[in-house]
């Protein structure tokens, strides 16, 4: 009987001597586990969004030569007001270089752009990330901002041999500095919030009083440019409610962010040119 | 050995399966959490040794690919499978409801655990908890229907694995 009582107990016995051995192994081997277990998983995570690919090009060889032609016509008119844009920002760039001469002012960081393709996206109630198709293999570094159409996406968080993970801006983890469109002075914006079957949102707080934003009338928040990791100006999200504080020092509010943050299938990596002489 | 690695690259596929289906359901912001999944069969099936290397490795594998503190999923995992494997000859196991229930109040618990684990990160925890009920019932709801075809599929696995594999050794 004794035998049989001691027989029940080793699992238990195990599972303590395990937790006591995982909390004495040094650092260093887990995080060797870690990366040695994420690139284990790369090649799936890769071969699964290759496959999607192949779907979404057989699905496109179904539309007629007439939706081809109409496509190709559009985006010929689309082109022609990029190239006017185009022509526009080397103007303003060249008048900006020009004001920062004249004014001794500091530059702004420059970036170089990689356009990376979505492999995974893991949006939970707890995080929210995706793992995109580039990392070491092509100059991605830990911390770069990434946009995408809409404004900001995120930060790159981990970076692996041809992969990286991006963590986004909806993810509870992530704050960054903001401001209101037109104002220069800074909020603490935090992302978190994100219900299900409605779009991401997040909060904003040390909002001063006077900005007053509702469903009606919302406010634009962009990046502000300090810290140096986003450049100025990218959207965050809208401002739709802001109520005061308890301190009535501030107010803090809610930030409806992009519906297409679910959706994302292509991102850029905004890799500042500072990094590339690490490549 | 070859019995956990085995149960591991089950483990694998599910992880697989799990991740096309998160991704797929991002635009609707559900999310589908397998935990109890990953340790059921191994615990009410196999021998406690393969069985709990099997739980140990699938842990890793869900640590490295979140953001959280390296071992969470590890230990919890380990956790479920030495309480299951406790409690396994008072389970019918051939009974496949018995099975599906026993992953399903598995996976509540790791969930229920983990929620609590990570919530603190969050600006308003209580405003996620609506986000998390959610995801709960959607995953139970989905382990409800994929827990015979994956049992069938690791019993199958582990008997071309190895004669006398699919069941206790």
């Amino acid at each position: 009987m004794p035998f049989k009582r001691l027989d029940q107990t080793r699992p238990f016995v195990t599972l303590a001597l395990i937790v006591g051995a995982w909390l004495l192994i040094p650092t260093a081997i887990k995080t060797l586990t870690r990366a040695t277990f994420f690139e284990l998983t790369a090649p799936i995570t890769i071969t699964a969004d290759y496959a999607r690919v192949l779907k979404e090009y057989w699905s496109l060889r179904l539309h007629s030569k007439d939706e081809l032609i109409e496509a190709s016509r559009d985006l010929a008119r689309l082109n022609s007001s990029y190239e006017l844009a185009v022509q526009q920002n080397v103007e303003l760039q060249s008048e900006i270089t020009r004001l920062e001469s004249l004014l001794r002012l500091p530059s702004f960081s420059e970036y170089r752009y990689e356009h990376a393709r979505v492999a995974r996206r893991d949006f939970s109630g707890w995080w929210q990330r995706i793992v995109i198709r580039k990392g070491k293999n092509f100059g991605i570094p830990p911390g770069a901002p990434v946009v995408f159409t809409g404004g900001v996406v995120g930060r790159v968080t981990e970076v692996y041999a041809t992969t990286a993970v991006v963590e986004l801006i909806s993810s509870p983890n992530v704050r960054l500095a903001g401001v209101v469109e037109g104002d220069a002075r800074p909020l603490s914006f935090q992302g978190g919030i994100n219900p299900t079957f409605a779009p991401p949102t997040g909060v904003v707080e040390f909002m001063p009083l006077d900005i007053i934003a509702t469903t009606q009338s919302p406010k634009r928040l962009v990046t502000s440019g300090f810290g140096g990791v986003f450049p100025p100006g990218l959207t965050l999200g809208t401002i739709v409610r802001a109520d005061s504080g308890n301190d009535g020092l501030f107010k803090s509010g809610e930030v409806r962010l992009d519906e297409r943050l679910g959706s994302l299938t292509e991102v850029t990596v905004l890799v500042p040119l500072a990094n590339l002489g690490g490549r | 050995m070859r019995r956990a690695l085995t149960l591991f690259a089950t483990l694998l596929l599910l992880w697989t399966v799990i991740g096309q289906a998160n991704h797929a359901l991002t635009g609707w912001r559900v999310y589908l959490f397998a935990g109890g999944l990953f340790v059921a069969f191994a615990a009410l099936t196999q021998p406690h040794g393969p069985g709990l290397a099997a739980a140990l490795m699938g842990g890793l594998l869900c640590d490295a690919t979140t953001p959280v503190t390296f071992g969470t999923h590890t230990l919890l995992f380990a956790a479920a499978h030495v309480v299951i494997f406790h409690i396994r000859d008072r389970v019918p196991r051939e009974d496949t409801i018995a099975s599906v229930l026993v992953v399903l109040l598995t996976n509540l618990a790791l969930f229920l655990i983990f929620s609590f684990s990570q919530i603190h990160d969050s600006p308003a925890p209580a405003a996620v908890w609506p986000r998390l009920m959610a995801d709960l019932a959607c995953s139970q709801i989905f382990l409800a229907v994929i827990t015979p075809w994956f049992f069938a599929l690791q019993a199958k696995t582990m008997a071309l694995a190895g004669p006398g594999y699919a069941s206790t050794g």
